[in-house]
């Protein structure tokens, strides 16, 4: 009787468990949900607003559902990010570094080819072609990653501080040295910057080496055909660096402030010069408006060649679409994203990677920015997204070390250098 | 009732649950670790078998690693003096007063109960220097300079903040520990020591302190373990940094393993970890003993 019953029981539970399987499919065996994992931390920010306009207006559009998975933290995504990897179980969107992380992807098979996509759709062409540069793989010329926004980055300067001491806006490394001297003369904190992020001191290590070499120097650099101790441009890189630290031209404690302390500080009212990017407009709207602030390009390096791009243009973290998982329902997506993407950049306060007309409503500094970067040809290159992790740990450290004095540059350089050749099996 | 409790299989019935998820979660993890320590893996590709190589490099290559390991031995002592002694003291004072007693315990135990993040907030506006933090306010009120100090982003400065972030942290916890010790003290044995002309010091030398010894043992096993695996306050407040200045072992393991993509390195700095935690509770187990013994 007891075995009956339990047998009834167990049926009963197998037959349900089997129509939530089959609802869960849909009745014709199409989708009816897709997956997405994104570096972003919900409603707040602009990746989650440019991509949920776009899954929304599609799940009107088709009644798909989207299953999101957001990671706000960028070290902690990149571990999830790893973790699908390597266990084969990555989403139907997700986004994705141009770089190890996208080798990784790619040679699990879940990486789609893009550029092929967009190219058979016919929006190629109208792509920033600096944005297509920031996410071509270096190995095959293949744009794999869609962009998340375009991303423009320059230096934030207050006109008001500059003026009060017949101050131009620098156009190279030496005259913004000069300018930072003059202000720390006058008591005033030069440059703000967030150097408890790792990011933000390898921007200025990597400025020098970017106007003169674009990406030659850490492609070379990671294949072992160049190094810091033999390159002019990595060297003055190091020595800018060095500089800035050590001689007070960062803000007091800038090891142990992050970005968003350094935006904080800046826009707070502490500083005169603070490298930041288009993600900052609506922080800096009401300066802007008071006649406060102004934005200069990188500048170049005195006594070199420079490439004519002088504003770091980037991509944010690519989103990827797995090809494993690619049918019929994700390229109709893919169209849907493609027609309405400028829109929902536009609508998130960002640039779009897409060549189409800026919308009224926008704040004044947006329009008075996009010229800078309208032709851009050659993008940003990250650092951080070329080296491997482990060279990038160390470079952290090191350039910690470098800015607060407890390293020269020699001793930087030798480390750097030795670091690389180590972990790449040299 | 008893001769149901005493039997061999009940004990088992009861033991037997703990043992195996212990074995399961602590046991089976160290070991899989120990065997990762052997491989250059990425946490991506497939690993490749590396023999005693992350060992060899951990102990001779890597400049870091002997610093941090100094670090978190510093970052032991400053805890067992703020947690322990401080604990200590403080349950001593608070069995000394009657007035606000209740009160003084609460707030001490408030940080106990307060998350480590919110915790390390608190701390980072404290010692903030740009703008000034209210730590720096209130010194340049003395001092101009002063107004200017680092703390945080001191390379000189920065074990200790933390250290004392964590201290600041805990000791409420052990506050509350001994002072449940030291009130189970039979009264008569204070009184027959005040009626032999003992002082307070004396008291609490010679009678409160040999009496509650045991309490202060397990504390320190306690604070000693808890410190040389400590991880959260210094990776929130400092990340470790200036540079490597306040790194400690975990999150070195941590960011070996997460960051730097280095598991089978990462896995070895964890086997040194156990080693190290290991050979202290040993050592400590047999000082211990020896006073046992000594007494």
């Amino acid at each position: 009787m007891c075995v009956k019953r339990l047998t009834t029981v167990l049926a009963v539970l197998l037959i349900s468990v089997v129509m939530v399987w089959a609802g869960g499919s849909g009745e014709t065996g199409e989708r009816d949900t897709i997956t997405v994992l994104l570096n972003s931390a919900g409603s707040n920010d602009e990746t989650y607003r440019i991509w949920s306009y776009i899954f929304d207006g599609f799940s009107e559009e088709t009644g798909i559902e989207f299953e999101y998975e957001l990671i706000a933290n960028k070290a902690d995504y990149m571990n999830k990010l790893q973790l699908y990897i390597s266990s084969g179980q990555l989403p139907d969107i997700y986004g994705c570094f141009n770089g190890p992380y996208s080798d990784a992807a790619k040679a699990s098979g879940a990486l789609l080819n893009i550029q092929a996509e967009l190219e058979d759709i016919g929006v190629f062409d109208k792509m920033n072609k600096a944005v297509v540069d920031f996410l071509t793989d270096a190995n095959d010329g293949i744009m794999y990653l869609h962009p998340q926004a375009l991303y423009s980055e320059f230096f934030f300067y207050r006109t008001d501080i500059f003026d009060k001491y017949g101050l131009e806006p620098p156009t190279t490394w030496e005259e913004f040295l000069n300018v930072c001297q003059i202000l720390l003369d006058n008591g005033e904190v030069p440059v703000v910057v967030g150097g408890k992020d790792n990011w933000q001191l390898t921007r200025y290590l990597s400025f020098i080496p970017w106007r003169v070499t674009h990406d030659d120097f850490i492609m070379n650099w990671i294949a072992g055909t160049d190094d810091f101790s033999s390159n002019t441009a990595a060297q003055a890189g190091v020595d800018l660096v060095k500089t800035l630290g050590t001689s007070g031209y960062f803000q007091r404690g800038f090891t142990s402030s992050d970005y968003t302390d350094a935006v904080n500080i800046f826009f707070g009212g502490t500083g005169a010069i603070f490298y930041g990017g288009s993600g900052l407009i609506p922080n800096a709207k009401a300066m802007y408006d008071e006649g406060k602030l102004g934005v200069f390009p990188v500048p170049s390096m005195q006594g070199m060649d420079n490439m004519s791009t002088d504003i770091p243009i980037h991509a944010g973290v690519g989103i990827a679409f797995n090809a494993k998982t690619y049918d019929e329902t994700m390229r109709q997506l893919l169209e849907y994203a493609a027609e309405h993407f400028s829109e929902a950049c536009f609508n998130a306060g960002v640039y779009s990677p897409y060549n189409d007309p800026i919308p009224e409503g926008m704040d004044q500094l947006f329009y008075d920015v996009y010229p800078l970067f309208e032709n851009a040809q050659q993008s940003w290159v990250s650092w951080d997204d070329k080296l491997d992790a482990a060279t990038m740990t160390s470079l952290a450290d090191a350039e910690q070390e470098l800015a607060l004095g407890m390293l020269s540059e020699e001793d930087f350089i030798s480390q750097m250098d030795r670091t690389i050749d180590t972990n790449n099996g040299r | 009732m008893t001769r149901t409790l005493n039997k061999p299989s009940v004990i088992m019935m009861f033991i037997l649950p703990a043992f195996i998820t212990f074995t399961l979660i602590v046991i089976v993890s160290i070991i899989w670790v120990f065997c990762v320590s052997f491989l250059n893996w990425n946490g991506m590709t497939d690993g490749s078998f590396a023999g005693l190589e992350n060992y060899r490099q951990l102990f001779f290559e890597d400049s870091n690693y002997w610093e941090i390991v100094g670090n978190t031995f510093l970052y032991t002592v400053y805890e067992l003096i703020w947690q322990v002694l401080g604990g200590l003291l403080v349950a001593i004072f608070l069995t000394r007063i009657r007035r606000g007693r209740a009160i003084l315990q609460t707030l001490y135990y408030i940080p106990v109960v307060i998350s480590t993040v919110a915790i390390c907030q608190i701390f980072t506006k404290f010692f903030s220097v740009t703008p000034p933090g209210m730590i720096n306010s209130l010194l340049g009120l003395i001092n101009e300079d002063w107004y200017y100090l680092e703390w945080l982003s001191n390379p000189n400065m920065s074990l200790e903040v933390a250290a004392f972030a964590e201290g600041y942290k805990y000791f409420g916890l052990y506050m509350v520990i001994f002072y449940a010790a030291l009130i189970s003290i039979p009264q008569e044995l204070e009184e027959a020591a005040r009626i032999d002309g003992a002082s307070v010091l004396t008291q609490i030398l010679r009678i409160k302190l040999p009496y509650i010894k045991p309490v202060i043992i397990s504390n320190l096993i306690i604070v000693l373990n808890g410190s040389m695996r400590s991880f959260d306050v210094s990776y929130l407040l400092t990340k470790g940094g200036p540079a490597n200045t306040s790194q400690l072992l975990t999150p070195y393991m941590y960011k070996q393993a997460f960051n730097s993509l280095r598991y089978g390195y990462g896995s070895a700095v964890a086997i040194t970890i156990v080693i190290l935690c290991v050979l202290l509770g040993v050592v400590l187990q047999k000082i211990v003993i020896r006073d046992d013994k000594e007494d």
